[in-house]
């Protein structure tokens, strides 16, 4: 046996869950004593093959699959998919439609981040905060099951329009969710900011800079932490962005705490927006006429999810199926960002870092693997233990 | 800048390897550019980068069939409301492209993806490693190509 | 004397399950879902449906849970864990598949790198539909499997069924 004391080395696999992507992933960590010295990303325990699948279906039932891409931001898919194919037709959504539409996303904007914010609250050993949050969210899930008739997957989209309209009760009943959200969000915002046993874990973490937020191709709330003005919806406005123009928040800190204040100011946008369109909804047609096949061509779509900038790209070769669907997601920008920014950082920082990007993490509680570099059987570790240890390190530190 | 001003910009750069490219404007706001010889490839996005108008949005490989023989592969930028995108054209058998990874950190994942499921080597990725596919995956079988059959997969 | 041991195990089995039933705990796993059915089955565990008033624990790691709650339609990389997963629970151990996804691999039915269900990997005890299934339905769901975990002839302590669906306590 070598009896030099070596530094312990680690390798911890984290995951494969990460349901954000269409690819939950797994990470490896290597670790020497507390400090992460190499990170690497393994995705692939939830690829479908869904862009194969859309070459083989036609356009409107590849509508359906779309949606399923992601759970938590399928409007925003399907509407992504929507406008790229009107625009290789030639056909406009009625301007009632599209109000609709950005409505409908802004919903899910603040259902997105209610949920992001419960779950990283709980990553953090904060579950009140989670519990709480997740309460606050079932009103707006309320809001949308009331509208599309579905609490996930709402299918709101058609190929030309929306499929739903708003009456004044709807609208009376949005109004009375988001004055009650918007004065819960006010509260979470001061938890945030001002909580000490919080913001020991969120301040000065995970700091990027915007050079490097920049250069790793981060893209958006990760990115506007750190001054990146990048925001589709401003950029290049689609759908009704154009009438209902949204500000861009931006905090220069680049760090967690940054990252948590600038998604809770972009609810505000959300809430002011959506009262400003059951103000002046436009009136007239819910769908304008779509043609079966669709003209050969190229698109290329960008909107901006709620974690950030989504690209779909499509090429028809004027048949009822696809040539070519090409979803590029947020997070998997994101992620290059991750790996790169959980270097240097303590093991115990590691899962906020991860949240803190949103690649939603409500089911990672799997196995996490510890190995030494010489033990390639390694020790289990579960993700909870994980998370578990960081709320202990950080204990640890009170004393 | 706005978007075409961004546009004379990237004009500008390519303008440079005259020799090797075409471009075109789809849409206002879409600026297209063949890249004829791929060993410029990297140049021009250097050059892109050195303008501050490479943000890399997307790697979309797409394959042409057996029949054609040849794979599009779209670099799409996406600086403002303006996408640019170069076009290299990459044989189907022994497809090769040189890596970004250098210039362009969050390349990596993209490149991946076309190494896995188009079967194109990246020159200079260091890593054969499959990202998407599982761990089992036969070696050889590209599932974004057109002429991939499921039926091997079922034993 | 041999009445007396079937009736000490008879007795013991009672007691088994009445714990069982009565404070069960599930383990979720993704096996490729959209995270649609993910989200719901964790909305069932917070405070608007709060599963955890029927004793239902969500656990961590497999080695102590009694249901695994499956969703996603299995993907070639998830399956091999799947199976572990599976292989490393106690027993009894209950399977639940939850979403269309689940049950027949849904909207991916088809796609390359998809098993087409949670029971073409490993067997099923309960199947949930929806796409997602609202989290009444998972309630619903799990308090059958509950109630079949008892043997025929036995029944299930009132208390737990009563109001696990009453629209009064599930509204907020
Ligand atoms: S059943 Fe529907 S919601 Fe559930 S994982 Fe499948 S596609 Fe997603």
């Amino acid at each position: 046996m070598n009896t030099k004391q070596e530094p312990q080395r680690f390798v911890i696999p984290i995951g494969p869950q990460h349901p954000a992507l269409k690819e939950p992933g797994n990470f490896q960590f290597t670790v020497d004593g507390e400090i992460v010295t190499k990170a690497i990303v393994r995705l692939g325990y939830a690829h479908r093959g869904i862009e194969k699948a859309a070459e083989e279906r036609t356009w409107i039932q590849d509508l359906y699959l779309i949606e399923r891409v992601c759970g938590i931001c399928s409007h925003i898919h399907a509407l992504a998919y929507c406008l790229a194919v009107e625009q290789l037709a030639h056909v406009e959504a009625p301007p009632r439609a599209q109000a609709i539409r950005v409505l409908v996303a802004e919903l899910e904007r603040i259902h997105s981040h209610f949920l992001w914010m419960g779950v990283s609250g709980h990553e953090a050993g904060f579950d009140t905060f989670f519990m709480y949050s997740w309460r606050d969210r079932e009103r707006v899930m309320n809001i949308l099951e009331k509208l599309t008739g579905n609490r996930v997957n709402y299918s709101a989209n058609v190929l030309g329009g929306v499929k739903f309209d708003l009456d004044q009760e709807q609208i009376a009943s949005i109004r009375g969710g988001i004055d009650f959200l918007e004065e819960r969000t006010r509260h979470y915002l001061d938890v945030v900011a001002t909580d000490f046993m919080f913001l020991q874990r969120t301040r000065g973490i995970g700091v990027m800079s915007r050079a490097q937020a920049e250069i790793m191709g981060a893209v958006g709330p990760t990115a506007r932490a750190s001054n990146v003005a990048r925001d589709v919806r401003k950029d290049a406005p689609y759908a009704a962005y154009k009438e209902y123009p949204v500000d861009i928040i931006l905090d220069e800190r680049g760090d967690l705490e940054a990252r948590f204040e600038v998604r809770l100011k972009e609810l505000f946008e959300s809430f002011h927006l959506i009262r400003k369109i059951l103000d002046t909804l436009p009136g007239g047609e819910l769908t304008a006429r779509m043609p079966r096949k669709v003209p050969a061509g190229e698109a290329v779509m960008r909107v901006e999810a709620p974690r950030g900038e989504l690209l779909y790209f499509i090429r028809s070769n004027g048949s009822d199926k696809p040539e070519r669907l090409k979803i590029r997601t947020p997070t998997i920008c994101n992620l290059t960002s991750v790996v790169k920014l959980a270097i240097g950082h303590q093991l115990a920082d590691v899962p906020m870092i991860l949240a803190g990007i949103d690649p939603c993490f409500s089911c990672n509680d799997r196995s996490v693997q510890i190995r030494t570099s010489n033990d390639p059987d390694g020790r289990m570790l579960s993700w909870d233990e994980l998370r578990q240890h960081g709320i202990d390190f950080y204990k640890r530190l009170e004393k | 800048m706005n978007s075409e001003e961004i546009i004379t910009v990237a004009t500008g750069v390519v303008k440079s390897w005259d020799w090797a490219t075409e471009t075109s404007r789809p849409l206002p706001k879409q600026l297209d550019v063949k890249v004829k010889l791929i060993k410029e490839l990297v140049p021009i996005i250097v050059g892109l980068r050195v303008k501050r108008l490479g943000y890399l949005a997307a790697i979309t490989g797409i394959d042409l069939g057996p029949e054609v023989g040849e794979m599009d592969v779209l670099y799409q930028f996406c600086p403002g409301d303006v996408v640019i995108t170069l076009r290299v054209r990459v044989p189907r058998q022994e497809a090769m492209l040189p890596s970004l990874c250098e210039i362009i950190p969050s390349a990596e994942v993209f490149e991946r993806e076309l190494q896995e499921m188009f079967g194109i080597q990246m020159l200079g990725l260091h890593t054969t490693e499959h990202l998407y596919l599982p761990d089992d995956w036969p070696d050889g079988v590209y599932p974004m190509r057109k002429d991939f059959d499921p039926q091997i997969l079922s034993h | 004397m041999k009445s007396h041991q079937n009736f000490g195990q008879q007795l013991l089995k009672s007691l088994k399950d009445w714990a069982r039933v009565s404070s069960p705990w599930v383990l979720h796993f993704n096996t490729g879902s959209c995270n649609g059915c993910d989200i719901e089955i964790l909305a069932t565990l917070t405070p608007r449906y709060d599963l955890e008033r029927l004793g239902v624990k969500l656990q961590a790691s497999p080695r102590q849970a009694d249901i695994l709650l499956c969703t996603g339609p299995v993907t070639r990389q998830a399956r091999e864990r799947l199976v572990r997963i599976y292989a490393q629970m106690p027993e009894p151990k209950y399977v639940v598949a939850i979403g269309s996804c689940a049950i027949s691999g849904g909207v991916f039915r088809g796609c390359y790198n998809v098993m087409d269900g949670i029971d073409q990997v490993i067997p099923v005890s309960a199947y949930i539909p929806g796409c997602p299934p609202r989290p009444e339905a998972v309630i619903d769901g799990l308090v059958k499997v509950l109630a079949s975990i008892h043997s025929p002839g036995h029944k299930i302590p009132s208390d737990i069924l009563e109001g696990a669906l009453d629209p009064e306590k599930v509204a907020a």
